[in-house]
Parts: structure tokens; sequence; C-alpha cells
């Protein structure tokens, strides 16, 4: 019976290896999102599909400011460093490059529409009546000594309204000038040009990571020796997340290190032999294995918080096989029948037990909590039946015989909890604990903010200020997320909003803003743009402008029938640097916010807006990791209560008392064990093994 | 834009020295305070008559320079190693400051080079051909790199004899502009306490 048992076992374990291999051999693959980890029925697709698109836009970004006091070498090294990370392949143009063919571009996307289009300057002074300030400053721009207007524009244009509309498009980098092609900023006699590229891969893989930045220092170590004084600034997340992999490598790889070689040499110390050490990895390794391969089984894929928390609890299944080795000690136990009798209503209560509190955790709507459920109660019933079902056929071992001092040692301690004669300090210790508990409580206070998770580089830190001092302020991981029915509605909403964002700004809540708006106006904007042209400007001022300009009078019939531009037009053409990173769908547009100081008056400002909403998402990860806690905390409460039925079961209502508490942290797990296990002890036990 | 304000300013300051015919060149330095008249044509092809403006300018060596048109109506711009500033009648058009014009830097780099006779400035980017008799000097630039945005220009003539008494500045769609200089006076002593107000306000941000 324990025989096919066991092979039964067996069978299931090399199923689940298999599973296991066959998925290996496919690639596996985790789900790093975060925002995967959010209840369900809190989680917003569209939200989601958002924050992806513009953290992926933002981790690709790679930003780098050469410094050199000649203006030619800085020049000349920012090129050859452009030029070597592109060799490797992995690094695009991060097009936001604005050069000749893109300016020609944007004047022939634009030009057909210009009657609709004006700058946010232009339109207030309309607004205010203030049209002869335009007529004026066309005629300067036409008759001064910079004359930039040509013949054609001036025709179609007299008031030169499209070039304003282009100067008062928002760039972003507001600091840097283009200086022949690159854009620069010149500060305390340092010539600084910008180096901007885009990721081909993802920055949190390491093999991208490795030869991008292979690239970059080997190309800054050789433009160094040419160049003794040139300085290189470097920003973007595949920098951090370099430093971060490295610094978290280095740190696991020697706390793994440590645990494990600690462990093992205790396991050796104590047994001093292989036999339990064995065991345990065993009881272990099956635990992991079928853990993974079942919770893969059944989710179809895992995510990673849930493997690395996981794991972590099922050390607590390490304790069923040390449990049962311990038995080695005990003399009355000669063979390995007798030491499974001896544990095993032991660990069948902690098994069941810590599968109540589990089980618990599943009844949450967290998807992560869930997939660590499964995956501990899996790996736990695995380490179980790999210690009741094949230990005691593999364990030939004769009891130990060189426990004294150890046993004895634990003895007295134990000695303490029950010797009447420390009836008074045992009291007073456990009050003094109650009061230290208490006080701890009060001062107790939780701080969810995920950034304290991870340490940045600081070196990389201080880099990115600079750049940021230098070149004006970047985008932040925040945004704002406009949502409606379409493209339009979605346009007027960001007009809507603009005048909030512009008074945002004047109280430095934000540095600036980039909506698709200011690319490309709603058609009822443009619409109300043509209809202020007219009455504000040409009715009063055409006639003069194109007499002074030596222009003919202008035809009758001004309007011209031409449809509005728009967003799909824009984004086709692709000649419009940074819309499409705004745009992320039919009615889906970001609001990219630069330098924001103040989320909160943001937030507030925009409250009860329809369908804006900022985005923060180190913010809601925060939040998510507070509801995580609340929620575990009563989970914990409630799996504590719904173990009481099988304690009682177990000890009846006098003994319930003694172990009763939530047996899920593995650290304690020892000490409650003897506890168990006295009470449990082999005469008294009703179960039996057979 | 900016470029090709460089390149006259350069050029303006050229005229003193390097391609000054014989009898003598004048070198034009700190301390000294050139000032004249302008007619300026614009001729942009489609337009009945060429865009034309009058007024005086005032080139202070290290400070900048003034061009303030009179006729059609005023318009004043300032160049200062601050920056740009354009005024039309006691309103503000234009502003932009030198942190937003990193040739502003090289600017001051081209005019002491060019106040020293050093042509080397302008060749960096314009192909230089000269040309001089006894009755003067024409010298044509054509830029080096064709299709540069930042320059949208065919060429360059002047002609002068002490002093530049023309430009010609060809555009490519064959738009040009042709700049004349009258009563160019060259004198030795500070500029007037309002030239010096008009140039410190560029400076402002």
């Amino acid at each position: 019976m324990k025989r096919l048992a066991a092979l039964a076992w067996l069978a299931l374990v090399l199923l689940a290896g298999l599973y296991l291999a066959y998925r290996v051999q496919d690639g596996l693959t985790f789900r790093t999102d975060l925002l995967a980890l959010l209840p369900r029925e809190e989680q917003d697709p569209t939200l989601q599909r958002a924050n992806e698109a513009v953290s992926r836009a933002l981790g690709r970004r790679v930003v780098a400011l050469v410094g050199d006091p000649s203006r030619e070498r800085a020049r000349a090294a920012a090129l050859a460093l452009s030029a070597d990370l592109k060799v490797t392949g992995l690094v695009s143009s991060a097009g936001d490059e604005i050069d000749a063919d893109r300016m020609k571009a944007m004047g022939s996307l634009y030009f057909p529409h210009r009657r609709g289009l004006l700058s946010a300057g232009d339109r207030t002074l309309l607004l205010a009546g203030r049209g002869e300030d335009i007529a004026l400053r066309a005629l300067s721009q036409a008759f001064g000594v910079f004359g930039m207007a040509d013949a054609n524009l001036l025709r179609n244009d007299p008031f030169l309204l499209l070039p304003s509309f282009f100067t008062g498009l928002p760039f972003p980098l507001s600091r840097l000038t283009p200086d022949d092609g690159l854009l620069t900023v010149v500060e305390d006699g340092t010539t600084w040009i910008l180096v901007s590229a885009a990721l081909a891969g993802e920055p949190f893989e390491l093999d991208v990571q490795e030869r991008v930045i292979g690239a970059f220092d080997a190309s800054v170590e050789r433009l160094r020796q040419t160049a003794p004084n040139l300085q290189v600034k470097r920003l973007g997340a595949v920098f951090f997340a370099q430093a971060g992999s490295q610094a978290a490598l280095d740190e696991s790889t020697w706390l793994s290190t440590l645990s494990l070689g600690g462990t093992v040499l205790l396991i050796l110390l104590v047994f001093r032999r292989v036999g339990p050490l064995l065991h345990n990895l065993l009881a272990l390794g099956v635990g992991l294995g079928v853990g993974l391969s079942g919770s893969l089984a059944l989710f179809g894929e895992l995510h990673v918080a849930a493997l690395l928390f996981g794991t972590s609890l099922i050390g607590v299944a390490v304790d069923y096989s040390l449990h049962y080795s311990a038995c080695l000690f005990d003399r009355t136990c000669a063979t390995s029948r007798d030491r499974l009798a001896h544990v095993l209503p032991g660990i069948t209560l902690g098994l069941v037990t810590t599968l109540i509190g589990y089980m618990a955790l599943m009844l949450a709507p967290f998807p992560g909590l869930r997939q660590i459920a499964v995956f501990s109660i899996l790996g736990l019933i695995a380490a179980f039946l790999t210690v009741v079902l094949w230990l005691p056929p593999l364990d030939h071992a004769a009891p130990l015989r060189h426990g004294h001092g150890m046993l004895a040692a634990a003895g007295h301690l134990w000695r303490f909890w029950e010797d009447a004669r420390f009836r008074v300090p045992r009291v007073l210790l456990l009050l003094l604990l109650v009061v230290v508990g208490v006080v701890g409580l009060t001062r107790l206070h939780a701080n969810d903010d995920v950034r304290r998770l991870q340490s940045l580089s600081p070196a990389l830190v201080q880099e990115q200020e600079e750049i940021q001092r230098r070149i004006g302020a970047t985008a932040a991981s925040q945004f704002l997320l406009v949502r409606a029915a379409d493209d339009e509605q979605a346009l007027r909403r960001q007009e809507a909003i603009a005048a909030t964002l512009d008074r945002l700004v004047g109280e430095r809540a934000i540095a600036g803003y980039h909506m698709p708006a200011a690319f490309v106006p709603s058609a009822q904007r443009q619409a109300e743009n043509r209809a202020l042209l007219r009455d504000a400007l040409e009715s009063p001022w055409l006639a003069s402008q194109r007499e002074l300009l030596g222009l003919p009078p202008a035809s009758p019939e001004r309007d011209d029938p031409v449809p509005p531009l728009t967003l799909a037009a824009a984004l086709g053409q692709g000649g419009v640097p940074f819309l499409g990173d705004l745009v992320l769908g039919s009615g889906l547009h970001v609001v990219a916010l630069q330098g924001l100081a103040r989320p909160d008056a943001v937030r507030a400002a925009l409250a009860g807006v329809e369908g804006v909403r900022l985005v923060d998402p180190t913010a809601d990860f925060s939040a998510l990791l507070g509801k995580y806690r609340q929620r575990a905390l009563l989970l914990i409460a409630a799996s504590a209560l719904l173990m009481v039925p099988a304690l009682v079961w177990r000890y009846g209502w006098r003994g319930r008392c003694g172990p009763w508490c939530p047996p899920r942290w593995p650290w304690p797990w020892p000490l409650r064990w003897r506890r168990w296990r006295a009470r449990a002890s082999p005469s008294s036990t009703p179960w039996r093994w057979s | 834009m900016t470029r090709f304000i460089v390149v006259l300013l350069a050029l303006l300051a050229l005229a003193e020295t390097a391609f000054a015919a014989p009898p003598e060149p004048a070198t034009l330095g700190e301390g000294q305070v050139l000032r004249g008249r302008f007619v300026q044509e614009r001729h942009l092809k489609g337009f009945q008559a060429p865009l034309k403006s009058e007024g005086h300018f005032t080139l202070v060596p290290g400070r900048g320079l003034l061009w303030r048109t009179d006729t059609p109506f005023a318009v004043t711009t300032v160049m200062s190693p601050s920056g740009i500033v354009q005024e039309v009648r006691g309103t503000e058009t234009m502003r932009l400051p030198a942190s937003k014009l990193p040739f502003l830097s090289r600017l001051y780099a081209m005019l002491g080079g060019a106040l020293g006779g050093d042509l080397k400035a302008l060749e960096s980017m314009f192909a230089v051909v000269r040309e001089a008799d006894a009755s003067g000097w024409r010298l044509v630039l054509t830029p080096l790199k064709a299709d540069d945005p930042a320059m949208p220009i065919r060429s360059i003539t002047l002609k002068g004899a002490r002093l530049v008494e023309e430009v010609e500045i060809a555009k490519p769609d064959g738009d040009f502009d042709r700049l004349r200089f009258l009563d160019q006076d060259l004198t030795a002593g500070p500029p007037a306490a309002e030239e010096v107000q008009l140039l410190g306000s560029a400076g402002r941000s």
C-alpha cells in the first residue's frame, strides 16, 4: 500500500517535472507588470495599456549630454557616440530630431490648414481685439533686417500666423536650441550637445543592458583619448536598470550563497551526516518543482512577484523533513517507520492549518495573492507527501548518539516554560512582551511607498539632475490620460483643461505639458479659429496689410473650403515629433507632464473633470501595496479563526490556546512543532500510519 | 535666420579691415562707433514692388548693433551678446535671449576675428571669392553647405570702397534683398547714452 502510494507520487512528480521541462524549454517568462497584481475588479485594461505605452516610451529613451569647451570637439564627440550606439543595432534614433526634411514635412502638413491654426498667444491677442499687434509683427518681419518670410509665405499668410504657430508648438527640452542640426546648450563656456536615442529592446533585459552600455562606455572611453576635457552625462532607464540589476545580482548572489552555505553547514553540524541534508533538499526541490509546475498549469503564466513570495513561503515546507530528521535523535524511534509515526500528527496538523491559511488568501480578489496561495499550497502538499511517502523508504539510518548536549540545552529552554519554579518570571516575561508589543503597535506606521523598495544609484541620480538642469525639465513618469468617445472629443477635452494647466505652470506645480491638441486642434477649435481670424484680423486689417506689403487686394472669396486638419492625417504623415507617443488610440490620448513638482495640486485642479485623470504609476503601485497589506492582515486574522476547529479537534478546548497562532511564518516553526510533538506523543496519538 | 544675422554683422565689421581697398584700410575696434543710414529693398517674387525700408544703424564693436527702421514704420532691432530684441512702436514683437542662440557666442568669435582681419571664421561657412580694382572691391560668398535650413541663402555679394556700400543677399527661390549703406561715419569715443540703453535692453530676460 505504502509502496504503491510512493510510486504513484513518483509518477505524479515525474509528470510535473516533464510539464515544467516542457514549459522551460518553451521559454518560460514571467509577468512583470505591476498592474497585473491589481485586484480584478479594479483592473482597467485601457489604463493598463496607457501605462504600458507611456512607460515603454519613457523607459526606452536614452539621453546623453556631451560637453566640451570646444564646440567642434563636442559636436564631433556627440556624432561619434550616436554612431557607435547605432552600430549595436539595439538603438534607433529617438524620432525627435528636427532636421530639414522634418521641417519640410511639417510645413506641407500644416500649410493647407493654416487658417484654422492659431498659436495660443495669437489666439489670446485676437480674442482681446489686438489684431493690429499681429499685423505689425508680420510687417516688422517682412520689412525688418532679419526677414525670414519668403514671398510664397507672405502672399498666402500675410499675417505670418503659421510661423507663429510653429514657434508656439510645445517641444520638450526647452533650454536646447538647434545649432547646425544638433540640439545644443552653452553653459559657462562649455558646449553641451544632446545625444538622444531609443532602445529597440527592453531596458530591463540584461543582454540589452550589457550591449548598449558596453558600447556606450567603450565609445566614451575612446573619445576621451582625443578630447581629455570631454564630459558625458547620461540619463535613461537602461542605465538605472543596469546599475540596479548589477547591485541586485551581486547582493543576491552573496546572500543566497551565505544562507545556503549556512543552512547546509548547520544541518551537517547538527546531524553529522549527509542523509538528512539530502532528504531536506529532496523535499524542498519536489515542493518547489511541483508548486511551479502546478501553478503554471493552472494559471498559464505566473507573475514574478508570486514566484518570489511563493518560494520564500514555501521555505515552510523544509520544516516537514527537518521534523522528520530530528527524530533521529530520539532513541525510542529506532526505525524510519517509528520516526514517521512520531512526527506525522504534528506535521499533518501543521499542513492542515497552513493550508487553511493559504486557502483564505485565495479568497482575496488579488490575482497576485491567489498565485502565491496556489503556489504555496501545491508546494507544501508536495513537500509533505515527499516526507511521508519517500523519506521512510529512503532512510535506513540508526538513531543518532551524539546529540546529548544539544538536546539537553533545548530541554533547558523548554523547562523554563513548563517548570513550576519559573512561573513568576514566565508571567513577568509574558507581560513584558505584551507591553513591548502594545507600545510597538502604537508606534507602528505603514509606508507603502514602492520607491523604498529600490535604491537608485546616487551617481546616476546626480547625472540625471545635471542633465535636467541643463536641458530643461524632462518628461515625468506621471501623465494625464484623456479618454473620450473619439479623437475630436478627446481634443476638445484637452482644450478645455489647457487654461487649468497653464495656471498650474504659473503656480510651478508643473514645468510644462504636451498635448495632442497643441499639434492638432479639434475641428471645433479650428472652426472657431477661422471665424476669429476672419472677424478680428482680416476684416479690419487684411486690406491695409496687403497694401503695405505691396500685394494685390485679396479676392472676395477668402475662406476656402479646406477641411480641418485631422489627427489621423498628422499621425499618418509621421512628420510631427512626439505626437505618436501621445496618441494611444482613438479617443485615448496622453498629456505628458514635464517637471511635475506637485502631483496633489494637479490632481486637485483636475478633480471632477470628465474623462481626464492623472496617472501616477508609482503612487498607484504604492497604494496597491497598501491595499495588499490591509487585505493580508485581515486574511491572516480570518485564517487564524478558520484554524480553530482543526486545533480544537486535535487538542480539545483546554489545549486550544497553546498552539493557536498562525503557523505561517517559517521562523518560529521549530519551536511550535516541539510543543505539538510533546503533546502529540506517539503513545497518546490516535493516528497510526499503516 | 540667426546665422544670417551673424553673417551680416560679421560682414559689416569685415568691410572695415580686410577688404578695404587701397589707399588704406580702416581698423574698426573697441572704442569706435560706426553710424550710418541704410536702404533695404526686399525683392519678393510675385510682389508688385520691392518691400523698401529705410533707417539708420549703429555698430558698437563688442557691444552690438542697433538697426532702426524709420520708414515705412518704426522698427527697432537690437542685437547684443545677450540676445536679440525687436520693438515696433514701443511694443516688443520678438525677443531671443542668447541662451536660445548658441550662435551668439560664435558671433563674438567671428566679430573679433573679422575685426582683426581674420577671414577664417567666414571661410568655415562660405566659399569666398574676392575681386578688387582701383575703384573698390567685390566679395562673393556662397554657403559651403547647400540646403542648410539654418541658412536659406544662395549667395551674398558685397561691394565697397573703404567701407561696405552695398550687400545683396540672394535666396534659393529667387527672392533677394539689396542693402545700401549711406552716410557712414566712423567715430572714436563711446556710444551715446540712448544707444547704450538700447543695447542694454536686449540683455533683459
